[in-house]
């Protein structure tokens, strides 16, 4: 029990009641240290929230976050990004950061107000690019990157925060496949060489199946099911996820479960 | 055959005739009447009407009018910006006074058959012939004739008295950012107020600009060091009194006109109105000028 | 496994990037560099002008002021002109760095949150009603600017605010450009039910003025451009992560209301002071940020004191070039700046696309 959600509730909008949407109602969420958990859902489930959240990116209404017991609002901003990183889904910097810069940015929790990262911040940057394969990019510019570089660059940059928990919203989402595969192959490594938590919200099943070795089901902000990959994702919970029937099974090549969608249930 | 042929040609010249007669009347279209409802849109015109004996004429005037004491009765028409077609048209005048700039207005009251009188701004040369115009648009002739004469007369005799004495130069102010040196605006080398200025024994300073207003810059004052500082100021617009006016120029001392106290402030709403009271303008300029004159 | 990609995406080779030598380093030469440029011309400057002055003269403390005419062209006509230069042109340039990073937007200008156009209304009100209207120390033309301006700053922050503490950048877009729609309109009423002197003096002053002559106006600036170079130092390495997003500056430590709240009035409060003082000049607020950023890089830690410093540098030129180009007439500053401004951004676009 490392990361954990305590009954947490979130409202958005709810300063100026226009338009407010309750995201989250009471979920409470369990995340191991060395795990890789999956958040799954349809879209607008909360996944993303509860992503957030737990990022102490946003703060609940209700209930508490804690990290190894020490709730996250008793931490500064800056030490609760010490420990736990976020990779967002898609980012697009306003203006044309190289991708050396890119990286060293995840180092500002660890530097004072007025410091500037020396030698050894320049080392953990290059560190993180070759852990992810792009290192040979350092000098170029961020936005001339193709999606899957991208996406590698800012794994990178989350990775020189040298956090414990590392957060990744829908990592895949804007890649194609042979993309998919590489990054997928990349979070795999780093949960086992460096022993990262990692927590994903995905909508990507047979992605979530392939990695995660525990699940969160989610749907209209609450929790329906969580635990064991195997034993949380069948046939059953996805009809009851998606309204989708789907058949669930291991694969005999890839070695883990797969979902294939059959048809829409009304 | 021929008795109709010459009928035809003789109804052919009348109607010509009549064309050809009805084309030159200028400014006055009509057989020569004079207005008896005038609306004037320009404060040196309206100015010009009560002095040759038109004032009883004019019905309306301007928002900017404030002379001759009668105009604060008559109502306003609003100016150059904004005339109020609409009230001008409603009062059934037979003259309006316009601005040159305002052609659309004057194609407007044209449309309507109405006389229009166009402003020219100008010089004293270009002053003094207009209130002849006005005279003779209005059927004051005799009294515009008179009121020019003894316009140039007075300025003669302001010639005469400022004659034989030391020029000083000039800077002729007449905008200013109350308090301070910033936003000043002065006489260039074209205009009335520099030809009231030069009758009234001062050289310009800005002379040689050929434009009416100048804005200089601080280094510019510095470098054209004049020998005497005349504020001109129409009257009505809240400043603070004379003395500390006079003080934002102290920064500035190494202009003759600063070190040698010689700084003006003249007010009056006379001072700016290119019109009848010019003359008195150029006489209140050369008692700033040349005081001694006076005695 | 993971293998390398392909680096080119249409063929041509992209551009290398220097971020390797220290940033320490860089931002030393950064500050040397241009500190020496902006130093240089604001020392040069005033021995340029229409009039031909003697330095040793204007210098000369033998020679009584009131009769040094050298001396007052440098000291009461030429040096204040040249250091409100320095400073307004600083404090736009600076203003226009936090903006364009804090709103994501490269486009950003001082004057895109509605701060100048709060100035140029309050100034506009004492042009047209000063003699009608006494509001005690508000009756001068840069208090009423000044206030305009708090003013408009505060509308702009209440609107952004009002959905929680972090500010959302598309509300305060949205509520700059509004009240910039709006207040304009109120300035054409008042334009309207001017007098056609009060019209001309009031379009002189959206031109900007810096002849300042004298020190006095300055010196009132002066304390609320410092206070807002303070609230800047604090700034930089926060805009980089905030120019990246909002929710990932946050998960990288920044206290973003926070952050937001800083940028906003320390801009605002720069804007305010060069507006109040020198009328709103065009264009510095986003050309010089563009140059600098073309000579140094994108990082903020630098962009900004290289800004501050470039600013300064611009404007002193742009106000020497419009007092000189044409004399004996001064084309007014915001003139020069425009001119200058619209084809560079011309040449930005012709040389993106």
């Amino acid at each position: 029990m490392f990361l954990i959600a305590d009954r947490v509730t979130y409202t958005y909008n709810r300063r100026t009641g226009v338009e407010a949407v309750k995201a989250l109602r009471e979920v409470s969420v369990s995340v191991d240290r060395g795990s890789f958990t999956g958040l799954i859902g349809p879209n607008g489930c909360g996944k993303t929230t509860l992503l957030k959240l737990l990022a102490g990116v946003l703060s609940p209404d209700s209930g508490t976050v804690s990290l190894d017991g020490r709730p996250l609002a008793s931490m500064s901003r800056r030490h609760v990004a010490r420990r736990l990183a976020v990779v967002p889904q898609e980012t697009h910097p306003a203006f044309d950061y190289s991708v050396l810069e890119m990286a060293l940015m995840g180092r500002h929790p660890h530097l004072g107000a007025f410091q500037l990262e020396g030698p050894a911040d320049i080392v953990i940057a290059h560190e993180s690019l070759t852990a992810t394969g792009t290192s040979h990019l350092a000098e170029r510019s961020y936005m001339s990157l193709s999606g899957g570089e991208k996406q590698r660059v800012v794994i990178a940059s989350a990775l020189t925060q040298a956090p414990e928990v590392l957060l990744l919203d829908e990592p895949t989402a804007s890649l194609d496949l042979g993309y998919q595969l590489e990054v997928g192959l990349l979070l795999r490594r780093l949960n086992r060489e460096r022993s990262a938590t990692m927590v994903m919200a995905t909508h990507d099943l047979n992605l979530a199946a392939s990695l995660c070795d525990t699940l969160v089901l989610m749907r209209n902000g609450r929790v329906l099911a969580s635990g064991n990959t195997s034993e949380v994702l069948t046939s059953a919970m996805v009809r009851q996820l998606y309204d989708v029937e789907a058949d669930v099974r291991v694969h005999e090549l890839a070695g883990h479960l797969t979902v294939v969608p059959l048809g829409r249930l009304s | 055959m021929a008795a109709r042929a010459q009928k035809l040609t003789a109804l052919v010249a009348v109607v010509l005739a009549f064309f050809l007669l009805d084309a030159p009347l200028a400014q006055s279209r009509d057989t020569g009447s004079a207005p008896r409802r005038i609306v004037s849109l320009v404060p040196a015109i309206t100015e010009m009407l009560f002095a040759i004996g038109a004032g009883p004429q004019v019905v309306a005037v301007s928002s900017y009018d404030e002379f001759p004491p009668e105009v604060k009765a008559l109502p306003k028409v609003g100016a150059l910006l904004d005339p109020d077609t609409e009230r001008i048209l409603a009062l059934r005048p037979d003259l309006i006074v316009v601005y040159g700039s305002q052609s659309e207005l004057e194609k407007q009251l044209e449309r309507a058959h109405l006389r229009t009188f166009s402003y020219r701004h100008g010089g004293i040369t270009t002053t003094l012939d207009t209130i002849r115009e006005v005279g003779l648009a209005t059927g004051h002739r005799r009294e515009s004739d008179d009121l020019v004469s003894s316009l140039k007369a007075r300025l003669d005799a302001v010639r005469d008295r400022v004659k034989g004495r030391p020029r000083p130069r000039v800077l002729l102010v007449f905008e200013r950012l109350a308090g301070t040196l910033r936003e000043i605006y002065a006489s260039g080398g074209v205009g009335f107020l520099h030809e009231m200025l030069e009758i009234a024994g001062g050289t310009n300073v800005f002379a040689d600009v050929g434009r009416e207003s100048v804005q200089p810059s601080v280094e510019t004052l510095l470098a054209r060091a004049p020998d005497v500082i005349l504020e001109v100021r129409a009257a009505g617009l809240i400043e603070k009194s004379g003395s500390d006016e006079r003080d934002a120029w102290a920064a500035l001392s190494s202009i003759p006109a600063v070190k040698n106290r010689r700084v003006h402030l003249v007010r009056g709403d006379y001072l700016v109105v290119p019109g009848p009271r010019l003359a008195m303008a150029t006489e209140a300029f050369a008692h700033a000028l040349h005081p001694e004159a006076f005695k | 496994m993971i293998t390398a990609d392909s680096a080119e995406t249409d063929g041509t080779p992209l551009p290398r990037r220097t971020t390797s030598s220290s940033i320490r380093g860089r931002l030393a030469a950064t500050i040397l560099g241009f500190g020496t440029v902006a130093l240089a011309t604001c020392v040069l400057a005033p021995l340029v002008g229409t009039t031909p002055i003697s330095l040793t003269r204007a210098l000369d403390r033998s020679i009584p002021f009131d009769q040094n005419v050298d001396a007052q062209i440098f000291f009461v006509a030429r040096l204040p002109r040249v250091l409100a230069g320095a400073l307004v042109g600083s404090a736009l340039a600076s203003a226009g760095v936090v903006l364009q990073a804090m709103l994501r937007n490269p486009l950003a200008t001082p004057f895109t949150l509605g701060v100048s156009a709060g100035a140029s209304l309050g100034a506009m009100l004492v042009i047209v009603l000063g003699g009608a209207l006494t509001l005690g120390p508000l009756s001068t033309v840069p208090m009423a600017s000044l206030a305009g301006a708090a003013a408009a700053t505060a509308v702009v922050y209440w609107l952004a605010t009002r959905q929680g503490h972090a500010m959302s950048t598309s509300v305060l877009l949205l509520a700059g450009v509004t009240l910039n729609s709006f207040l304009s309109a109120i300035i054409m009423f008042v334009q309207y039910i001017a007098d056609f002197a009060q019209v001309y003096r009031a379009a002189r002053w959206i031109m900007g003025d810096l002849d300042i002559g004298g020190y006095d106006t300055l010196i009132a600036s002066l304390p609320l451009v410092l206070a807002a170079y303070v609230l800047f130092a604090w700034l930089p390495a926060s805009l980089n992560l905030l120019s990246v997003g909002k929710d990932a500056a946050a998960a990288r430590g920044v206290d973003v209301p926070r952050a937001q709240r800083l940028a906003f009035f320390s801009a605002s409060l720069a804007t305010s002071a060069a507006v109040s003082l020198a009328g709103p000049i065009g264009f510095v607020g986003i050309v010089v940020p563009h140059l600098v950023r073309l000579l140094v890089g994108v990082d903020h830690r630098i962009v900004l004191p290289a800004s501050a410093l470039f600013g300064a540098a611009f404007l002193v030129a742009c106000d020497l070039l419009a007092r000189t180009i044409l004399a004996p007439i001064e084309i007014p500053v915001g003139v020069v700046t425009a001119m200058i401004g619209g084809p560079f951004f011309l040449w930005l676009l012709v040389r993106k696309s």
